[in-house]
């Protein structure tokens, strides 16, 4: 293939490259595709790099099938993904850590620690880097046989780089979603899968006829070549294992597209074993090129073993297809170095050096010093292939990388299951491994003849091992043993139990409870302007607020404390753990003369709900019955809630809730202070308080006036550790009311009894003075005594009335059976009623109307429903305007008539209405009315075991009252209605 | 949660046994894909320990 082809079709794949990219960016495709979760564990196939097409090939070329421990070795990390990458990402997207240096620096609380890591990083990805490059250039100068394959190297090495500025370098938060660079990688890993099967199917059945002449091949001439490789010794094999097993999730490119991109749990999990079968398909055509270039007997010694696949065919497609498989691993894995990278020298050098307080244009400025990066890490890539690179095959370079990277491994192995590990003991141990690996494979590939290893004593028969075994053996003993030992012997700082308690497996972050100065907000924006200035600060407090769902008004102690821990994670992903915490530190600070520090229960209690579905065995249970004691406090029909020593409010049960009009969610974590009136007084009543009771306190609610009891008693625990006040919350307001009714009735009653003897008392004598006064009239003829005797009658028949209605009233609680009743027809009743209304002389100009049908009839007294009409007529009467109308009506209703008195008078006053039925009670003016005509009406149809209803104004009418009475049905007269009739 | 201990189990077990893998390389009469296969059964048993997994966190 000709230099310009080669080019015209490496250049082609980098343009199909920034389209696919491009197309993602502009929306040109669906986000329903690009942010399907099969994109994010496609680009998990960043790892398999240019090894895994060339260094893979020159591993089985020496050692068989041991060039698997490649794809087996992340295999198993990815199978171990529950308990070993879950928690990492649990950790990464909590603390918004982005790189290995940021889940150091913040586990081990130091920035030095992250300053650590990053070099041992860069160090260790120099090698891999200068490997991708190299791929690249020898593959060029193979296919076409010209051209300085260094600067060709360094042209694809530009594009590459300009390809991770435009679309990895584009957000400043380094935990932004790449979508774009995600579905580019993915793309790759789509092309360098599809080009090596190609090449193994071309292998097979181009080369081979099949897998059954293939195996004939390996069974019979084959075999001798097959003999001459050196499989690895177990031993060997298990480390090389081990290093792959760590590069899986330690090298930087891997940790930033597992944890620093956003892929959500299930991705992960479900990525256990998309991610071995995507390596199986990528191992699987590496020993078939081998046995196909084996075959077709091509020198290995003039190619390298590496590059077999390009002379595979004459043809010039297979080449190209290698070509593109190399150039597409490479180019992903660089990529995401070089970003991986950037944000680490970033965060943990430059910002470390230089920290941003006050930097004009915070945003603008990070965006550019991250691009100069990306450029940088690529260039230092070509110069370490330039000048060490090139001396040397992929598989030295390859080691020098991945043992350098493993040293990593006893640190974060640590920092998920041993909280007892402190920075010193990391450090130690991480500065022994690594120098044991500096001196032992930098001096050769440096061109020293030979590293320094220095074997332990009785582990002199290790001495013709392989240099990367021995070196790993060592270094990694070394780092572990001097780890343990100085964690041992050295203190931890309580700022590392803390950050150990929240890296490790299972653990909940137990949260101290401390407010803050800035009392809401906005006070926050102020307070952190002048550390980021007022514009990046307004940002990330937005941000900040706009994750929490917050107001920034809202100054709940324990939402500010969420805010704070939002802005630290936020600040965190833009400039790195440790200028985040300074910052945050140092412009949010906690208050200092409040109470000592309470731990946060209810934010221990919404982690322990995320983490349910983890948790297993004993802690189960436990939860299990902390769940069953929490749902027992949150639905008591009582109003419970709990406050801490420091005032604030811990729970706020649903019956509280009901009651007040206030969702727990509103106020929990607010202070005791800062509650809605009047539960602030009022609780703060209480708990000042020396009795532990409030009885019946009157509170006026939205739903009006209510009567509440409280107790309160303390949560201090058995060895006097503060633990706040519980409060009960009674609502007694029903209780009140009915209390007060029993006052009244007993009150009525007493004068019911008394209204009853006086009017026994006073009936005889008004007998008395009723026939003396019918005897002046006979004994005289002078009209003035004669009128004055009528009028002394007149008088004497109204106290009578009234003297009966109170006698009437005054037995009309007795129970009457229904046994002297008989049907009664309401229209009669109300005629005859009508009849009798008619005689007094006032109401003359009323309408009066009886709509009443004769049938059916109701069971009942006629005597007394006849008192029932004449005391609603009456009433009507008084109440209509003269000219009015009062209309008497009755239907069936189901089994009782209803029987209607409607008027269209000024109607009744609401507050009144309610007390109407009550002796007593009357609208009308004084001396008029005696109270008692509707009560007894009340005692008559419950008598007759019917109801009685007030409507005023009647529906549908703006003013008038109509009385609705129901009372039985005659059974005989309901069973003949109920009955179809025979013409219809 | 018990499906980790299994997963756990299996890896740790595989790593232990995994140099047997090796010895298959041009050895006469031994099938070229048979560490293939191996694996293949891995990830097969994988695929159904997570549905297993999902099945326990649900309930």
């Amino acid at each position: 293939m000709s230099l310009t082809g080669l080019m015209v079709l490496g250049i082609g794949y980098m343009l199909v490259l920034f389209l696919c990219a491009l197309a993602v960016e502009r929306g040109w495709l669906p986000s329903r595709l690009t942010r399907h979760p099969a994109i994010y564990t496609l680009a998990l196939g960043v790892y398999a790099s240019a090894w895994a097409i060339h260094g893979s090939l020159e591993q089985a070329g020496r050692s068989g099938y041991g060039y698997l421990a490649y794809y087996l070795g992340a295999a198993g990390a990815f199978l171990l993904a529950p308990v070993l990458l879950v928690p990492i990402q649990r950790m990464a997207r909590t603390y918004q850590l982005a790189s290995l240096a940021d889940l150091f620096a913040f586990r081990f609380r130091s920035r030095w620690v992250g300053t650590l890591i990053t070099l041992v990083s860069l160090l260790a990805v120099l090698p891999l880097l200068a490997l991708q490059v190299q791929t690249m250039g020898n593959a060029i100068q193979l296919l076409s046989g010209g051209g300085s394959q260094e600067w060709l190297a360094l042209g694809f090495s530009g594009l590459i780089a300009l390809f991770a500025i435009l679309f990895g370098a584009r957000h400043t938060h380094l935990n932004a979603r790449h979508d774009s660079l995600l579905a580019a990688i993915a793309f790759e890993s789509v092309v360098k899968l599809g080009a090596m099967l190609a090449l193994g199917a071309f292998a097979l059945y181009g080369i081979f006829d099949g897998p059954g002449d293939l195996q004939a091949w390996l069974d019979g001439p084959g075999h001798l070549e097959q003999a001459e490789t050196h499989p690895l010794a177990p031993a060997q094999w298990r480390t090389l294992l081990m290093l792959f097993f760590a590069a899986a999730f330690l090298m930087p490119h891997m940790f930033h597209i597992t944890f620093a991109e956003p892929l959500n749990r299930r991705t992960l999990l479900r990525a256990g074993w998309v991610l071995p079968l995507f390596l199986l398909l990528m191992a699987l055509p590496v020993p078939l090129i081998l046995w196909g270039a084996q075959r077709l007997g091509i020198d290995a010694s003039a190619t390298g073993t590496a590059y077999l696949a390009f002379g595979l065919s004459s043809s010039w497609w297979v080449g190209a297809l290698a070509f593109i498989a190399g150039l597409a691993a490479a180019s992903g894995t660089m990529i995401i170095i070089s970003l991986a990278l950037s944000g680490m020298i970033l965060n943990h050098l430059v910002l470390v050096a230089h920290p941003p307080i006050a930097q004009p244009d915070l945003y603008r400025w990070l965006r550019w010093l991250r691009r100069g990066l990306i450029a940088a890490v690529i260039v230092g890539g070509w110069l370490f292939y330039r000048t060490v690179g090139v001396h040397h095959d992929l598989s030295t370079l390859a080691m020098a990388s991945f043992v350098g990277m493993a040293q990593c491994l006893p640190g974060m192995l640590a920092l998920l299951y041993w909280p007892g590990a402190n920075r010193k003991g990391m450090v130690t141990g991480l500065v022994v491994g690594v120098s044991i690996w500096l001196a032992g494979l930098w001096p050769p590939l440096l061109g020293a003849p030979s590293g320094v290893v220095l074997l332990p004593p009785g582990l002199e028969v290790l001495a013709d091992e392989p240099d990367w075994y021995l070196i790993t053996l060592v270094s990694l003993a070394a780092n572990v043993l001097s780890f343990i030992l100085v964690s041992l012997a050295t203190r931890t700082s309580a700022g590392e139990r803390a950050a150990a308690e929240a890296c490790s497996v299972d653990a909940v972050v137990r949260p101290m409870r401390l407010p803050l100065v800035a009392g809401n907000g906005m006070e926050i924006k102020q307070h952190l302007a002048r550390a980021l200035g007022e514009d990046v600060a307004e940002r990330e407090v937005e941000r900040a607020l706009a994750a929490l769902k917050m107001s920034p008004l809202d100054g709940r102690p324990y939402a500010l404390r969420r805010l704070r821990d939002r802005i630290q994670a936020n600040l965190s992903g833009l400039m790195g753990p440790s200028v985040a915490q300074d910052i945050v530190d140092r412009f949010l600070p906690y208050r200092q003369d409040g109470p000592g520090a309470t731990e946060d229960i209810h934010f221990v209690e919404s982690r322990l709900e995320a983490y349910r579905s983890r948790l297993t065995g004993l802690a189960r249970e436990l939860d299990g019955l902390r769940r069953y004691h929490r749902r027992t406090l949150t639905r008591l029909p009582v109003g419970l809630c709990a406050f801490g020593e420091d005032g604030e409010l811990l729970m706020w049960n649903d019956a509280l809730a009901e009651l007040s009009g206030i969702p727990g969610e509103s106020v929990i974590g607010a202070h005791r202070d800062t509650l809605p009136p009047p539960w602030n007084e009022l609780l703060g009543r209480i708990l000042a308080e020396p009795h532990s009771q409030l009885y019946k306190q009157p509170v006026a609610l939205a739903r009006g006036q209510r009567f509440l009891s409280l107790h309160k008693a303390a949560l201090h625990g058995d060895h006097g550790d503060p633990g706040g006040n519980v409060i009960l919350v009674e609502d007694h307001s029903e209780m009140k009311w009915l209390e007060d009714e029993l006052v009244h009735a007993a009150r009525l009653a007493s004068i019911g009894q008394l209204a009853a003897g006086v009017a026994h008392e006073i009936g005889n004598p008004i007998t008395g003075i009723s026939s003396l006064a019918q005897n002046l009239r006979y004994d005289t003829d002078d009209p003035a005594l004669l009128e004055t005797a009528d009028q002394i009658q007149q008088l004497t028949d109204r106290v009578s009335r009234i003297v009966g209605s109170l006698v009437g009233f005054a037995h009309g609680g007795r129970h009457v059976t229904g046994a002297a009743f008989e049907a009664v027809s309401m229209a009669e009743v109300t005629d005859e009623a009508l009849h009798l209304i008619h005689l007094a002389r006032s109401g003359e100009d009323i309408q009066y109307v009886n709509h009443c049908p004769p049938a059916p009839r109701v069971d009942g007294d006629a005597q007394r429903l006849q008192q029932v009409m004449i005391n609603l007529l009456g009433n009507a009467r008084d109440a209509s305007e003269p000219g009015g109308r009062v209309i008497v009506d009755a239907e069936p209703q189901g089994e009782s008539l209803l029987v209607t008195v409607t008027d269209e008078g000024h109607g009744i006053d609401e507050r009144v209405r309610d007390h109407l039925f009550e002796p007593f009670t009357t609208t009308k003016p004084a001396g008029e009315g005696t109270g008692l005509g509707l009560p007894l009406v009340y005692s008559i149809i419950a008598e007759h075991g019917g109801q009685i209803d007030i409507e005023s104004p009647p529906a549908g009418r703006a003013n008038g009252t109509r009385i609705k009475l129901w009372l039985p049905l005659n059974r005989e007269d309901a069973e003949s209605t109920d009955e179809p009739d025979p013409d219809r | 949660m018990y499906v980790y201990r299994i997963v756990l189990f299996l890896v740790f077990g595989g790593y232990l046994l995994s140099p047997l893998l090796m010895s298959g390389w041009g050895s006469p009469g031994a099938a070229w894909y048979r560490p293939f296969l191996i694996w293949g059964v891995l990830i097969a048993l994988t695929l159904w320990l997570e549905r297993k997994r999902k099945l326990d966190e649900r309930r």
